[in-house]
């Protein structure tokens, strides 16, 4: 096995990863199509709602399934073929099985001495308490609550000093608090030059990373860049409100006329659906128009409000 | 070495589950019971070598690696834990040996012991013991390396192992030629058979060849395992 170089790299150094063309598909399906990146350090996000191929995307990126088609570059290596890039990689899987039978201290004790490091006892006992867990503590795992499991996950990733970490949904069944201490230790991995790529399906979450975001949505790139540019685009994009008023058809008319609106679609006497470009603007308006024409305004509600719309905008843009 | 160490010792405890320990025990007790009860009747060097080869070496022996050595990589499958093996810098040949070795030492005191105790049990001459417990052992060690590669291949590694043992070594074999050299038993009963000139029903191999064959066999299957981790899908 080959020695790479440590790699306590700056923030503005060069990829540490590099995705060309990566494709996966299984049987006929096409899981992702066509993905290329390239990431340096600090943190990126990789955010897309369920099903949409990030985890396929974090697999390929650590090695456990191969790309069919595309290249791949970790570190200037290929995790899959190469053994002992894992030295240098970081993993949080998702899916939650562990070795129940052990403890903590042992399961990321475990790791350590896989990872050959000379002081197996203090790398497990600084992993366990930047996860804010005991490493004296002889409970089993199989005892342990889902968000402990996942601390513990967080720690046997971490545990080996990764140049590269991947987490795969890492805030899953963290409480509040400890969601805050995980984001503030990926900060401050990123901000050490270490490349961290989290992926979540939750957009409030990766605005907390105030990171570079990697938009996938039905297993393609659809966006990439800084989150509050990808934020300003989601809030730019046509939107799809329903009406509920005594009078709906007075109250669209108002609307269309003023211009907040930009089509309506009467759903009988008191529903409509209305689509504005603007947002604010239509909720400046709405509130007047019903009050300039008398009539009452039941109900105003997002349609396309939930993530699947966001993405599914950004993806047909 | 602490790697293969950490390795084994990990999967010693993931694999030997109470249950698990607990049926398999019962599996080979029962057998060294029914020796006992048959012992009272007729105590020679052939009818101990017969329930040896019929139950120790087609049952007891095939069943209990299969439960345990399928797990060895099939549980972590399952639940998802190959990755926390899979994602370190260590070797695949020292993690498929880890687990390897870790099946075949908890199914030794499973199965070895009790095929050894059953001459004994039988109150059969002392000769049979020798055989009985090399058969046994070299058995144990060639089937734990196919199941443990089985296990990793397929989800199904227990119903696919049962149909080898039962259907395949129990029926299928016994029509002999080339069907019975592909069938370990035929192997660990030639041992026997050629030690007490007892004949079994499937093909009779002889003496360097019924050693030599299964230790290929486990060559074979640890450097398919090995290969195999490479090449796997890791859950």
């Amino acid at each position: 096995m080959t020695d790479l170089p440590r790699t306590d790299l700056p923030p503005d150094s060069g990829p540490m990863i590099v995705a060309n063309g990566l494709t996966k598909w299984f049987g006929s399906v096409v899981a992702v199509s066509d993905v290329s990146f390239s990431i340096g350090p600090g943190v990126t996000a990789l955010l897309g709602p369920n099903g949409a191929g990030k985890s396929t995307v974090m697999r390929m990126l650590s090695g456990l399934t191969p790309p069919s088609k595309g290249t791949l570059e970790i570190l200037g290596g290929n995790p899959r073929k190469d053994v002992s890039l894992t030295r240098y990689i970081g993993l949080v899987p998702q899916q939650d099985g562990l070795f129940d039978q052990l403890t903590a201290a042992e399961f990321v004790g475990l790791a350590a001495t896989l990872h050959q490091l000379d002081d197996v006892a203090g790398a497990l006992s600084s992993a366990l308490a930047l996860v804010h867990l005991d490493p004296a503590d002889a409970r089993p795992l199989r005892t342990y609550s889902k968000g402990m499991k996942q601390r513990v996950k967080i720690a046997q990733a971490l545990v080996h000093d990764p140049d590269v970490v991947f987490l795969d949904e890492p805030l899953t069944g963290l409480d509040p608090r400890q969601r805050l201490h995980m984001i503030d230790l990926f900060a401050r991995l990123g901000a050490r030059g270490k490349c961290v790529v989290v992926s979540s399906h939750v957009l409030e979450e990766v605005e907390r990373f105030g990171s570079r975001v990697l938009v996938i949505v039905q297993g393609r790139l659809a966006a990439e860049g800084d989150f509050r540019a990808i934020r300003d685009l989601m809030d730019e994009r046509p939107h799809r409100i329903g009406l509920r008023s005594n009078d709906v058809r007075s109250l669209c008319t108002g609307l269309l006329d003023g211009g907040a609106i930009v089509g309506v679609q009467l759903m009988g006497n008191d529903r409509a659906i209305v689509d504005t470009a603007e947002v604010a603007a239509f909720r400046r308006e709405v509130a007047s128009v019903a009050q300039r024409r008398g009539v009452s305004l039941l109900e105003v509600r997002p349609l396309d409000d939930d993530l699947e719309s966001v993405f599914k905008y950004l993806v047909g843009r | 070495m602490k790697q293969f160490r950490a390795l084994y010792l990990t999967q010693i405890r993931v694999q030997a589950t109470r249950s698990r320990l607990a049926s398999l025990a019962a599996l080979g007790a029962a057998g060294m019971f029914v020796a006992y009860i048959l012992g009272r009747r007729v105590s020679t060097v052939n009818a101990a070598a017969e329930f040896v080869g019929l139950f120790g070496l087609a049952v007891l022996v095939p069943v209990t690696a299969l439960v345990v050595a399928s797990a060895g990589f099939g549980d972590t499958v399952d639940d998802g834990t190959l990755v926390y093996l899979w994602m370190r810098p260590v070797r695949r040949s020292v993690l498929a040996a880890a687990v390897v070795l870790a099946a075949i030492s908890i199914t030794v005191p499973l199965t070895v012991l009790p095929v050894t105790l059953i001459p004994l049990m039988m109150r059969a001459p002392s000769s049979i013991i020798a055989p009985s417990f090399l058969a046994s052992l070299l058995g144990l060690a060639t089937y734990c390396c196919v199941f443990t590669a089985l296990g990793l291949r397929s989800k199904r590694a227990l119903m696919w192992g049962l149909l080898y043992v039962f259907i395949w070594e129990g029926f299928v074999a016994q029509a002999g030629g080339n069907a019975a050299r592909l069938a370990v038993r035929a192997y660990t009963q030639s041992i026997i058979s050629n030690s007490a000139g007892v004949t079994f029903e499937l093909a009779q191999i002889d003496s360097p060849w019924s050693f030599v064959v299964p230790l290929v066999v486990m060559a074979v299957s640890f450097g398919y395992t090995v290969r195999r981790l490479g090449r796997h899908d890791v859950p």
